[in-house]
């Protein structure tokens, strides 16, 4: 399908009218790294691009709540947060999940939020975001809602954010205090401008000698985003140690279902990988809490 | 069609550019800097690469309309052929291009890349030139280049 117009509202109310107008013959289009690609393709559904360039609001990294959290705008780029100090030690797993997306051209243009609502199961910005709890904020025509992230993901796969009629505005996510640490990890066939065979999030609240909450997050082993809860819990009944740890990233295993394929691997390989890969990032988490506390200077 | 506006290396040009369009073909068809080079069109490759408002940018996965207003840098406004940039005369000294299709975007990594980190480690260069493919050397030199650029020439 042709793009017959590309335009470029100048607030958040004209982008959702302009959706609304459309009635699915519109797509948002921020950082276009993966919109432009299918436009090239001549596939994509859609024949109006609802630029959000213009729209102020929609940039910064900002702190909120005595610096406790912070509100990623819709247009935040990849490039901003693995190049923000601030989040590099208090949302550790998602400056270094930024960090894996794409080579520097792709991270100078595609946002967070398009991580998000492309809805990849491998998504590395996505999977730490998911371990933070992170929450979307989505504004349509006539109303305004938080959306916990783990809700924007439909079970059998892709987003439940309607792109004919909503907008994500921006995301929030609480940032580590001093008993907190994450870690992503990611393992891949070079190291550099690949898509991974496996990405891991994690994060792990301590309370004393034990972790007292805990978030485990892997990818691509199902058709989104793939929470460990089981692996949670098991992490968090009693002292932290080597068994505890190895007894999670079984569960793990046990819990995902990765495909065969030709590029990633087989699916046996890669379910032995994924408690390898569970193992190493809880342990890499854990490390940056025994190292002298996790967010807090 | 719209008739948009972009500092290409310092002027002003004019063109029209159609909705969907991308700054590429733009650039190529519209204001004939072929010193863009069109790659695998999905900003795999980085053949394409500009510098634009400052950053480094695949320009096939940006649209024309997009870059209204921007200011950008082309392999073409780097250094010209009696006047190097000391990037491009440290790719001529060490062999740094052997079919030089790479290289527009290739040396505009760099700049970007040094601009950032003046004395970057070989990591650090890899890095930076991650978004960037090069099918003939094997980047050992291209590596060497921007450590010259750098001011870490290898002393032989």
């Amino acid at each position: 399908m042709q793009i017959r117009e590309h335009l470029f509202p100048e607030s958040v109310e004209q982008a959702l009218a302009l959706l609304v107008k459309e009635q699915g013959k519109a797509r948002l289009i921020a950082g276009g790294t993966d919109l432009v690609v299918s436009i090239h393709e001549g596939k994509q559904p859609f024949e109006v691009l609802v630029d959000t360039a213009r729209i102020p609001n929609l940039d910064g990294l900002e702190l909120q709540d005595g610096g406790g959290r912070v509100r990623l705008g819709a247009r935040v780029t990849m490039a901003q947060v693995e190049r923000s100090a601030e989040l590099a030690r208090r949302a550790t797993a998602l400056a270094e999940g930024c960090a894996w997306v794409g080579g520097p051209q792709i991270r100078n243009r595609a946002t967070l939020v398009g991580n998000v609502v492309s809805a990849q199961p491998a998504a590395d910005a996505a999977l730490p975001l998911i371990a933070l709890d992170a929450v979307l904020l989505l504004r349509s025509p006539n109303a305004a809602r938080e959306l916990p992230i783990e809700q924007a993901y439909r079970e059998g796969g892709g987003s439940t954010i309607d792109p004919a009629r909503e907008m994500v505005t921006a995301i929030l996510i609480r940032l580590h205090d001093r008993e907190e640490a994450s870690a992503y990890t990611r393992m891949m066939r070079r190291k550099a401008l690949t898509l991974p065979v496996l990405g891991c999030a994690v994060r792990l609240r301590r309370a004393g000698q034990a972790v007292s909450e805990a978030r485990i997050v892997i990818g691509p082993v199902a058709a989104i985003p793939l929470r460990l809860k089981k692996a949670e819990q098991l992490l968090c009944q009693g002292a932290y140690d080597a068994r505890r740890v190895e007894l999670a990233a079984e569960a793990a295993a046990a819990a995902s279902a990765p495909r065969d394929s030709v590029f990633r691997g087989s699916a046996a390989y890669r379910k032995d990988m994924v408690q390898v890969m569970v193992q190493r990032t809880i342990q890499t988490a854990w490390s940056r809490l025994s190292a002298g506390g996790g967010g807090k200077p | 069609m719209k008739m948009i506006r972009i500092q290409v290396n310092g002027a002003w040009r004019e063109g029209w550019a159609r909705p969907g369009q991308t700054l590429l073909s733009f650039l190529r068809d519209e204001l004939d800097c072929t010193e863009v080079k069109q790659g695998c069109g999905r900003g795999d490759c980085g053949s394409c690469s500009v510098i634009l408002d400052g950053k480094l940018v695949d320009s096939c996965l940006v649209l024309a309309l997009q870059a209204e207003g921007c200011s950008l840098l082309t392999a073409a406004g780097l250094g010209s052929r009696e006047s190097l940039h000391p990037i491009q005369q440290a790719f001529l000294e060490t062999g740094a291009l052997q079919c030089g299709f790479c290289t527009p975007g290739m040396v505009l990594a760099a700049k970007a890349l040094l601009d950032e980190q003046p004395r970057p480690d070989e990591e650090q260069i890899k890095r930076g030139l991650s978004g960037n493919l090069c099918r003939c050397t094997g980047y050992k030199k291209i590596i060497e280049a921007v450590q010259q650029a750098s001011g870490q020439g290898r002393k032989s």
